[in-house]
């Protein structure tokens, strides 16, 4: 026979066992309610302003070592960093196809660009833009122009840009030319000239 | 005022003096630089006559473009330097080799030691795509107005020379056309010819030069060097021998 007392205490045992289950259920609903009404609370991703802009973008020939003014038609964001990117982007899209004017690694990308002072522009990105690049002084600098160049025509007011590589700073695009310095753009436009 | 026993002001001044003799990077707050004797070049670091060091580019892990099946920039590079080595010693201008084996040299250890060494000229050899003939580039950099100090800042000491290192390309541009080469004389943000404080150029030769591959063409090469240094005596004659 069990005793009584051992009896009571196994029952209650079981009842705390049932109540805990219950009030972690509960709180766990709670939980769930609370993240699910500061998800609804929070802030949505902002609808990038802008509109379809017929832009000129300077692309590079490698074959006849020229640089050359097209248009594209890219939908450009009003604020300026971003609509540097678009840009830059629009740019880098020409050498991406296939057959492209001025091949450059799959991969090529622009992860972000920083506006400094308004009047400075630091232009990352990704790690295959460098790593994939081909080396070669004139095929180095036609990246590099063709860029700066294509950045300038489309947002007003820069007038220096670096270029880091996956966030970080590297000496050179792919063995050559400078990535370390700021490019002066009145500079680079010089430059640019001396290919159109 | 009391002075400490030891410490009197002529004994305070000579200490100070002893060790800015012993370390004068420390006197002028700088940092020590490392030898400057380059590897495998006979330049001395107080060299009194005009030379012209001659920088093949890459070597070591850096092998540069791959310019055919087998051959490596680096490597022609350090063949086409040895050629015009021997080319401008035969017009009786001396010449050193920043490098003379297949060795790593960082950027900017190619630059402290053409600066150190005081060479009268700076020349990288390059060669990759596209096109044909030769390119010669000279620094990008807006040259100096005012008169420059002793100290230069690194990423722009070559303002000073700038203007002396594009009227040697365009001297030099004829008298490699001359020897049958299609030539481009051009600016560029090459490193590391911004931060040599002489005149400074590079020379890229266009891996489509000739009907060959790069590799089989020793008279190619011959030739290119010959007309390299054919470009830079004239280009010092027409200077009056300064650079």
């Amino acid at each position: 026979m069990i005793p009584r007392h051992f009896q009571i205490t196994t029952a209650l045992l079981l009842l705390a066992i049932l109540f805990s289950g219950l009030y972690m259920i509960h709180l766990r609903q709670r939980e769930e309610a609370a993240s699910l009404q500061s998800l609804q609370a929070a802030p949505s991703v902002p609808v990038l302003e802008g509109k379809q802009e017929r832009i000129r973008v300077l692309v590079a020939y490698d074959e006849d070592q020229a640089l050359r003014w097209r248009d594209a038609e890219v939908f450009m964001p009003v604020e300026r960093s971003s609509r540097a990117r678009a840009a830059l982007r629009a740019a880098l899209s020409q050498y991406l196809q296939s057959p492209s004017p001025h091949p450059l690694g799959k991969g090529a990308d622009i992860r972000n660009v920083y506006l400094i002072n308004n009047d400075t522009m630091v232009v990352d990105t990704t790690s295959q833009f460098a790593d994939a690049h081909p080396p070669g002084i004139l095929l180095e600098e036609f990246t590099i122009a063709s860029l700066i160049e294509t950045l300038t025509a489309n947002v007003s007011g820069v007038t220096k840009v670096k270029f880091l590589v996956n966030g970080q700073e590297r000496e050179t695009l792919a063995g050559h030319v400078d990535l370390m310095s700021f490019y002066q753009t009145a500079a680079v436009h010089e430059l640019a000239k001396e290919f159109e | 005022m009391h002075w400490n026993k030891g410490r009197s002001p002529l004994r305070l001044a000579g200490a100070i003096l002893c060790l800015g003799i012993a370390f004068p990077w420390a006197a002028a707050g700088q940092s020590p630089t490392p030898s400057v004797t380059p590897p495998g070049a006979e330049a001395s670091s107080h060299a009194p006559e005009f030379f012209v060091m001659i920088d093949p580019a890459h070597g070591g892990d850096d092998k540069g473009a791959t310019l055919g099946a087998k051959l490596l920039e680096k490597d022609f590079t350090l063949a086409l330097a040895r050629e015009l080595k021997k080319e401008l010693q035969a017009r009786g201008i001396p010449a050193h080799l920043l490098r003379d084996t297949d060795v790593s040299l960082s950027l900017e250890r190619r630059a402290e030691i053409t600066n150190e060494t005081h060479a009268g000229l700076y020349v990288v050899l390059h060669a990759g795509a596209p096109g044909t003939g030769i390119r010669l580039y000279a620094s990008a950099l807006t040259p100096a107005t005012a008169s420059v100090g002793r100290f230069l800042p690194w990423e722009s000491a070559q303002a000073a020379s700038v203007e002396r290192s594009r009227a040697l390309l365009r001297s030099m541009a004829p008298a490699l056309r001359k020897k049958g080469f299609s030539v481009a004389v051009l600016p560029s943000p090459l490193r590391p010819l911004n931060n040599v404080t002489g005149p400074a150029i590079a020379a890229e030769v266009a891996t489509a030069t000739g009907a060959q591959p790069l590799q089989h063409r020793a008279k190619l090469r011959e030739a290119l060097a010959s007309a390299i240094a054919e470009g830079i005596a004239q280009a010092r004659g027409q200077q009056g021998g300064r650079l």
